[in-house]
């Protein structure tokens, strides 16, 4: 018996192993503040010794919003790979298909549509989490069953992209209904979180998303070999002997857990979700999903670490919001992506 | 011989529309069967049916004894492979990749290959002599090397049963001839079955055993000889413009 995985990747995955380290240690490192790097291993390390608004600010900022930054990059790595294998679409994802808005709507149904009705549940903390990321991933998975309902009819990639858009101004409308009866503080909590990035992540939210992003990438290897089968078209799937109905179900779930929970806790974070599954192809040559998907997480862990890195504008007191960042990268790999996809089509 | 395949009035199509009814087949092993008729008459609902892929509206098949409509799908997979007509593949599948997608029911839950799993891919290479690009990508060959290649990935898939829709679509003379050469091989001298829908009617009489036809929602099985002899092909295939010649076996513009 033998895995195969070739040297090339091997040096991959070291390399991209080297590499969290040092993006970790330098989204720790940089910040307003400035503290040595002897001092933040130190404190990291469990020292009580040393200046009390260091401590605070590595261990209550910093920490948490890099913490924050591998979870939300390693899960929307995976989704998206699933998306795409699921969907046989190289430009699917959870933001562009609309499951972001989808997670959307039941974050802003769970904050604005409970006050609304006269339900407070802001006195409850950890109801408040888990109801946050049940509403969202609810939320997702509508989206989801939607997209499976009508993508069999829609074979052009376009058209499923023109879908996604369109959904997610369907969601955007009824967000406005919503915020338009909703009262101010929750209104104010809720534009707070369509701006939200991974400061927002505390960490007592940290320990609830990492358990659900560990589930779901757990789930995502497990389902890896059906992954597999399913890029020959479900027909060749099914005649492999995997049971379509039970996988697609298994998919959905996993995409929407790892997709919604990030975007309840981190706000809408754009085009990650498209791009690395992209990256671990061309960088692996690989369409083996045991391989892609360990390289969507290492690859998506250290472009959102990096992210993070620019938003704080290193040297400067300010920073920018994440999201502004992941789309300025996006983007034009996007349209790459789109070109590059004609010419496939056209040459074949 | 007994016969393996037991299809028993079946009625085949979509809820709204019976596309063909009453087939009733009994066949036996080692043989490469041509299904042929106009487009539209439902060749490929009928090879779908068969492999499972799709419901029949009524009816039985049985194969080895086994329901083919009631066994689980892992099990069906053990038994039917099938070489479809439409290839949407993403990038970066390797030849060899692609044939080792054969061996999918019987690897482990993470897809591990055994040693015996890697020499079964290699004969089926060795078998379609596709060894020489093993290594290049599936979606760089020409239409006849990828049939080659989807052939070989049936044979590793091992079942005593192939379906393949029209795997002589899109090749030139040469290819389509080597294709039906090949099954021809498999189905002598690896004992299996074979069922292939096809336009190449003068080629399936000279190389299959047996000719199933499709008309008026009707399915008639016939041996190549019997169905020269009859005027079968002229009604099915002849018109004002072609007509099949007895003699010489080959349809002639009139």
């Amino acid at each position: 018996m033998k895995i195969n995985i070739s040297n090339k990747i091997s040096t991959l995955l070291l390399a991209l192993i080297v590499l969290f380290f040092l993006f970790f240690g330098l989204d720790l490192f940089l910040g307003s503040v400035n503290i040595p790097f002897k001092n933040i291993l130190l404190i990291l390390l469990g020292e009580t010794d040393l200046k009390q608004s260091w401590q605070v600010i590595i261990l209550e900022s910093r920490l948490p919003k890099a913490i924050a930054a591998v979870l939300a990059g390693s899960a929307l790595s995976v989704s998206g790979l699933q998306m795409q294998t699921l969907f046989k679409n190289p430009l699917a994802g959870p933001y562009i298909l609309g499951i972001s808005s989808g997670a959307g709507l039941g974050v802003a149904l769970f904050i604005m549509g409970l006050s609304i009705l006269g339900i407070s549940i802001s006195d409850w903390t950890l109801l408040a989490n888990y109801g946050l990321i049940i509403c969202s991933v609810l939320g997702s998975v509508i989206v989801l069953l939607i997209l499976l309902a009508v993508i069999n009819r829609l074979k052009d990639v376009m058209t499923v992209l023109i879908l996604g858009i369109m959904i997610g101004s369907v969601i955007t409308a009824i967000i406005g209904i919503i915020q338009f009866f909703s009262y101010d503080a929750q209104l104010k909590s809720f534009i707070m979180w369509t701006m939200g990035d991974l400061s927002a992540v505390t960490l007592s939210k940290a320990k609830i998303l990492s358990a659900v992003v560990i589930l779901g990438i757990l789930i995502s290897f497990v389902i890896s070999k059906r992954l597999n089968a399913y890029l020959l078209g479900e027909s060749y799937a099914k005649s492999l002997g995997v049971n379509i109905k039970s996988t697609r179900f298994i998919i959905v779930i996993t995409t929407a857990l790892l997709a919604g929970s990030v975007t309840a806790f981190c706000g809408p974070i754009g085009f990650v979700g498209i791009i690395i599954p992209h990256l671990a192809r061309m960088l692996s040559r690989s369409s083996d999903h045991k391989i892609l998907t360990l390289l969507s997480i290492l690859l998506g862990i250290n472009v959102m670490l990096l992210a993070d890195v620019i938003a704080q504008l290193p040297g400067s007191e300010t920073s920018l919001p994440i999201n502004s960042i992941t789309s300025l990268i996006g983007i034009p790999f996007i349209i790459w992506i789109i070109i590059k996809n004609k010419s496939i089509k056209s040459t074949s | 011989m007994k016969p393996i395949l037991n299809i028993s009035n079946l009625k085949i199509g979509y809820s709204s529309k019976t596309i063909v009814e009453k087939i009733t087949i009994n066949s036996t092993s080692n043989k490469l069967i041509a299904l042929i008729g106009r487009n539209g008459k439902g060749k490929s609902t009928l090879l779908k049916t068969i492999s499972g892929l799709l419901a029949p509206i009524a009816g039985e098949i049985h194969f080895n004894e086994k329901n083919l409509l009631s066994i689980p799908d892992k099990d069906r997979a053990k038994l039917i492979s099938i070489v479809l007509s439409n290839n949407t593949v993403f990038e970066n599948i390797t030849v060899k990749d692609f044939v080792a997608y054969g061996r999918y029911p019987y690897t482990n839950w993470f897809g591990i290959k055994t040693l015996k799993d890697e020499e079964i891919i290699n004969n089926a290479i060795n078998l379609c002599r596709i060894a020489s690009f093993k290594n290049r990508f599936y979606h760089t060959l020409s239409d006849g090397e990828k049939q080659k290649v989807n052939i070989a990935r049936a044979i590793a898939q091992d079942t005593p049963f192939i379906i393949l829709d029209e795997p002589t679509a899109h090749l030139d003379l040469i290819n389509k001839v080597e294709i039906l050469k090949l099954l021809k091989l498999l189905s002598e001298q690896h004992n299996k079955m074979i069922i292939i829908s096809t336009h190449q009617i003068e080629m399936a009489l000279q190389l299959c055993d047996e000719i199933w036809t499709l008309e008026n929602k009707l399915l008639e099985m016939n041996t190549p000889e019997i169905l020269i002899e009859s005027n079968k092909l002229d009604l099915l295939f002849g018109n004002e413009s072609v007509t099949f010649n007895k003699a010489n076996k080959n349809f002639e513009i009139r």
